[in-house]
């Protein structure tokens, strides 16, 4: 029994009918979501207009059912009796469980705005939040071309949000409450040239400026600015989805915690992804949710596992703007390597232990991020000199004259020499073949006829 | 005098005059030890290199009159353990009794016999029909499956046939986009890069796909420098981001496939930003590549080792062809898939019956109807006939082993420098109560057999190949073999004999061609059309080619090979290479081929104008510093199975996580991993962990 169909929930599923466990036991899924198992992460794309939301789907209710997974779609759990193994929909139905996991995701903050919530318990009808596919598609239905919009939130999400409304071709502010943007990821001088980013593309961004009240004029800062806005979509943060467990008397601090084996305080329920705490750590990303589900997935089929946490990598996923964070450069002990060029809006940091990149940061330049992201996921011992030179550009390669007895032609093999001793492309060919096999030196060889020594006539 | 042939190397199969330098007629007489010189000249006519070779073509006469030549019979003195000169009756009877003996004291499973891809279809078909008929064995593979049987189990899995190229290599002129994945065919088969250079010239646009920026990716005009093993994650890469644009072609797809939902939901989970972790390859590379598909109008994948030798081989050919399908490409002119096929007849030598679990015209030996047909052509029962033996890896790890077999026959292979986990291959080569093999020269695996037997070796034979492109060209007999040197054909046919085959066993290639012609008739690699006169005439004729068929250049333009007549979409998700990095081998080795070098190098390392540099090591400066190695001096390379000592060569041109070594030589297959595909039991030769220390 699982409840929740997020994206920690698909990769468990696909885990357990990969491993067999799909067939050996009946797998339930309760869904509060209508729409089948598709990728959240996307869903900013799709706001863009770059991703069709029907391209969205993971796994199809046929998938399921093909699997034998039975697949409730809307089932909203209330509670959970685990005296009784019992899982109880608000509607009353009621389903037994031997072993439960629950993946209930993580639940969007609602920032202290007066406002936002009308008398009647209703959001403002400007107002949007952002973590559901219904979500995104009211926002995308709501958007029009040349409307004001206003994100609440500096982090990886709204400055996505921001850009994808930008590229629509609304006119985009964002307001952060921190005094840097992406403050929970990464230092004030990255923050800030993303700021510069974020204004060379038209879009305005207050700092360290809280929202306090939405009005019929637009939304109120603490710094005295009305920004008049047709949209407020709010991104400021999530948090894990703890009540369920809270009221069924897991033991949960920030998320509901469990051990390396994803098993709660109750040895009959596991759980994973976004609502949980492990180690100390929550991410709210999809790479260790999918770690975790394969780990247990594992553990259900009847593995020894060890889930070792996670190595995130944070990744902005919005058009012009380039932003990597691998670990928690700000936090994480060790030595710092960095290069920052504001002139060229690029930042790269990284953190060092032992020969080990840590954690890292980089904005504008993303050049290396293929390389850095191994080095970081391997754990590869580096070199002294190596992690400055990761963030150095690669050296231009000198073009060389060649010597008389280097290969000018690899595929006849003839030298540069016996190049140098004809007169004239024909001859080449008709004396060396050199030209006729790839023809991948014809320029070289061209070179070399241009610049042959000329005969001396005294 | 002047023969038209073709050269005896890889896959293209370039056209070439040879040229007998006495002018004289073939007597017959000629010694091969010098006398007669035979040079090779253009054949400007051949379509495919159009008179261009590479400068093993242009040498390839270079083993003629060789000192290192063998000429006559070797066996293995039992009293001194040294291999001495022997006659031909005195060597075969040997083998034969030998064989005999030992299947009737294990059954006759306990003989095995390995091909190559190198053989021509005749001596393929005939080593096949002698492994099953004259030892009744079902232990018959050969090395193609370590060249392109991925590629080939995915075709046939997608297309429902397997055909290298289903198209002639000059249609990739007039694409629009050709992607290479994992092909260096400027360094591997260099005439070949005309087709590129043209094909830019007109405007389309070459992308290669490599963990090197090798001399294919400099002529290119994007390069994606992928971590080895993970081609497959960057092709659900691009479907994704080609369905999240609608890039799809719908109709297409509907009218001419089936299974695009389930490879759909697979490609859902493969954001431009997850590819980018598990290959390196930048989400805005992989934006940019799929930007430039979706515009394309015709679009060409073709594949090649790099992204077929791995344990998920197969999965990755069928992740690219799902690309090709979902863009609507196959089938359409100038657009499509195919594989650029690495030996000589690795194309030809997977067709006619010396693969476990195939008998003639790709036919499959689990099939009765195939059974009947093929037994009723050979002149015997189809209930005498083996069924499925084991793949060339399973079957070299069995060698010497309880229940495995006791006796291997070798044709046309140097499986101790080629095989992977080359260490263990050979311990169990040694491990065998008789290793007999045909070659030309004392090749790595000769040195260690109990009998060898010297073999005639190209321009002194008549016989087909059928290139990358499915076209069946005729290699003409240009001079006399040396004396005491005998064909394949007449080896087999001699140990037949001697071994009482109930049918007899021809020597004359024309007439095993014309008898596997109407083996394969009706088979999907249907040859029954062809003949020796028609491949003159025509350059070669295309399969399938039945008789009375003018020979298919172009294939799936109506419909595909399978019985409803589309395309299967099938859903693979990349789970990553067989032996993953870790703190002991934290880099990956990968390897592959240089220009001068043809495959174990048994022949081209004997040529005096080829120049044979020994194995190196490539690596990227900055890994070179971290190791404190120079350019030029040695490093070592060790993985879990063995080790390597050869210079550093450090180029700017890999990839820093990546060392590069060639496989001509001993050494770079002893680290190789022995990993296999399920499907097409390739190995994974492409990556594995690996250390390295100066």
């Amino acid at each position: 029994m699982v409840v929740g169909s997020g994206m920690a929930t698909t990769r468990l599923v696909e885990g357990l009918v990969a491993r067999g466990v799909a067939e050996r036991d009946q797998v339930t899924v309760l869904g509060d979501e209508p729409h089948a198992p598709y990728n959240r992460i996307l869903l900013s794309a799709v706001l863009e207009g770059t991703h069709r939301p029907e391209a969205l789907t993971l796994r199809s209710p046929a998938w399921y059912a093909a699997h034998g997974v039975e697949l409730r779609l809307g089932a909203r759990v209330l509670d959970v009796d685990r005296e009784r193994r019992e899982v109880m929909l608000v509607d009353g139905e009621r389903f037994g469980y031997d072993v439960l996991v629950l993946a209930t995701g993580s639940i969007p903050s609602l920032p202290p705005i007066r406002g936002l919530v009308r008398m009647d318990g209703t959001l403002h009808p400007a107002v949007h939040a952002f973590r559901s596919l219904d979500d995104c598609l009211r926002l995308d239905a709501a958007v029009s071309p040349g409307a004001r919009a206003v994100v609440v939130g500096g982090g990886l999400l709204g400055l996505q949000v921001a850009r994808a409304l930008a590229v629509r071709g609304l006119e985009v502010e964002l307001v952060e409450g921190g005094e840097h943007l992406l403050r929970s990821q990464v230092g004030p001088q990255a923050g800030r040239i993303i700021a510069r980013d974020l204004a060379r593309l038209g879009t305005a961004v207050y700092t360290g400026a809280r929202a306090v009240r939405l009005t019929d004029e637009g939304l109120r800062l603490d710094n005295g600015y009305v920004l008049s806005a047709d949209l407020v979509v709010l991104t400021a943060g999530g948090r894990p989805a703890t009540a369920l467990a809270r009221r069924a008397g897991l033991a949960c601090r920030r998320g509901i915690l469990v051990d390396d084996r994803l098993t709660t305080s109750d040895d009959r329920v596991h759980a994973l992804g976004d609502c949980v705490e492990h180690d100390g750590q929550v991410t709210g990303f999809v790479p260790p949710a999918w770690e975790q589900a394969q780990a247990l997935a594992d553990h259900l089929a009847g593995d020894e596992v060890h889930y070792p946490g996670a190595r995130t990598v944070a990744r902005l996923r919005a058009t012009d703007l380039e932003v990597a964070v691998l670990g928690d450069p700000e936090h994480e002990p060790g030595e710092v390597v960095e290069v920052s060029n504001p002139v060229v809006g690029s930042h790269r940091k990284l953190v060092v232990r032992d020969g080990v990149v840590v954690a890292a940061t980089l904005v504008g330049d993303l050049s290396r991020i293929g390389l850095i992201t191994q080095h970081y996921d391997r754990r590869t011992v580096l070199g002294p000199t190596e992690p400055g030179e990761l963030l150095m550009a690669d050296r231009p390669a000198h073009p060389r004259v060649l010597p008389d007895d280097a290969e000018a032609c690899v595929c006849a093999g003839v030298t540069a020499g016996a190049v140098r001793a004809c007169t004239s492309l024909e001859q080449v060919r008709e004396t060396t073949r050199a030209t006729t096999g790839c023809g991948g030196c014809a320029e070289a060889v061209r070179g070399l006829l241009a610049t042959r020594p000329a005969l001396s006539t005294t | 005098m002047d023969t038209l042939t073709h050269c005896p190397y890889c896959s293209l199969q370039c056209g070439m005059t040879l040229r007998d330098g006495r002018g004289a007629p073939s007597s017959g007489t000629g010694d091969g030890r010098g006398g007669r010189t035979l040079e090779v000249q253009p054949w400007p006519e051949f379509p495919v290199n159009e008179g261009g070779l590479c400068r093993k073509g242009w040498t390839a006469t270079g083993l003629r009159g060789h000192r290192e030549r063998l000429t006559q019979p070797l066996v293995r003195d039992r009293a001194t353990g040294e291999l001495r000169a022997a006659g031909w009756d005195e060597a075969l009877d040997l083998v034969a009794g030998r064989l005999r003996d030992l299947q009737v004291e294990s059954g006759p499973d306990a003989v095995a016999v390995f091909g190559g891809g190198g053989l021509t279809n005749e001596k393929a078909y005939a080593l096949g029909k002698f492994a099953r008929v004259a030892l009744r064995t079902s232990q018959v593979d050969y090395n193609g499956r370590w060249c392109m049987s991925s590629a080939a189990s995915a075709a046939n899995q997608a297309f429902g046939l397997d055909r290298g190229l289903p198209f002639p290599l000059a249609d990739l002129e007039q694409t629009d986009v050709l992607v290479l994945v994992g092909s260096n065919l400027a360094e591997t088969m260099p005439p070949a890069a005309r087709h590129l250079d043209r094909l830019r010239e007109r405007g389309g646009t070459v992308v290669v796909v490599d963990p090197r920026r090798t001399p294919t990716a400099d002529r290119a005009d994007v390069l994606l420098q992928p971590v080895p093993g993970t081609d497959l994650a960057l092709a659900l890469g691009v479907l994704h981001l080609l369905d999240a644009a609608g890039a799809v072609d719908t109709a297409y797809v509907e009218a001419r496939t089936t299974g695009f939902e389930p490879v759909r939901e697979v490609t859902a989970g493969w954001w431009p930003e997850r590819v980018e972790r598990v290959t390196g390859v930048p989400a805005t590379e992989l934006r940019a590549l799929a930007t430039l598909l979706a515009g394309a109008e015709r679009v060409t994948v073709l594949t090649a080792r790099g992204a077929e030798q791995h344990a998920q081989g197969t999965a990755t050919v069928l992740g690219w062809i799902d690309v090709a399908l979902a863009l609507g490409m196959p089938g359409r002119p100038y657009a499509g898939y195919g594989c650029l096929t690495g030996q000589g007849n690795g194309q030809g030598g997977r067709e006619h019956g010396q693969k476990a679990d195939q008998l003639p015209g790709y036919r499959m030996i689990d099939d009765p109807a195939a059974r009947d047909h093929v037994a009723r052509v050979w002149g015997v029962d189809p209930a005498d006939l083996p069924g499925a033996g084991r793949s060339a890896y399973e079957l070299l790890d069995a060698l010497g082993t309880p229940g495995g077999p006791r006796a291997l026959l070798v044709h046309g292979s140097n499986i101790v420098v080629s095989a992977p986990h080359a260490g263990h291959v050979t311990a169990r080569l040694e491990a065998l109560d008789l290793l007999v093999v045909c070659d030309l020269v004392m090749s790595e695996t000769a040195a260690i057999a109990d009998v060898v037997l010297p073999v005639t070796q190209w321009a002194e034979e008549t016989g087909t190949m059928t290139n990358l492109e499915g076209r069946v060209v005729l290699r003409q007999q240009a001079t006399p073999p040396p004396e005491g040197v005998r064909s394949d054909l007449e080896v087999l046919a001699g140990l037949a004999e001697r071994l009482g085959s109930p049918v007899p066993f021809s020597t004359d290639p024309e007439e095993v061609f014309a008898e596997l012609g109407r083996a394969s008739a009706g088979g999907r690699a249907d040859y029954s059309g062809i003949s020796y006169d028609r491949i003159r005439e025509e350059h070669g004729v295309f399969w399938p080619c039945p008789v009375g068929s003018a020979g298919t250049p172009r294939m799936f333009t109506e419909s595909f090979a399978h019985a409803d007549g589309r395309a299967r979409f099938v859903a693979v998700d990349h789970v990553g290479t067989a032996e993953p990095t870790d703190a002991a081998y934290p880099l990956h080795l990968t390897t592959g081929r240089v220009l001068a070098q043809y495959q174990s190098g048994a022949q081209t390392r004997r040529v005096r104008d080829l120049p044979d540099t020994g194995p190196f090591v490539e690596l990227h400066p900055m890994l070179a510093a971290r190791l404190g190695a120079v350019d030029g001096e040695p490093v070592v390379v060790t993985t879990r199975r063995g080790e390597l000592k050869a210079p550093a060569r450090v180029v700017t041109t890999i990839r820093p996580d990546t060392v590069f070594v060639p496989f001509h030589w001993v050494g770079a297959n002893r680290l190789t991993n022995d990993a296999l595909d399920p499907s097409s039991r390739m190995p994974e030769f492409k990556v594995c962990a690996a250390a390295v220390r100066t």
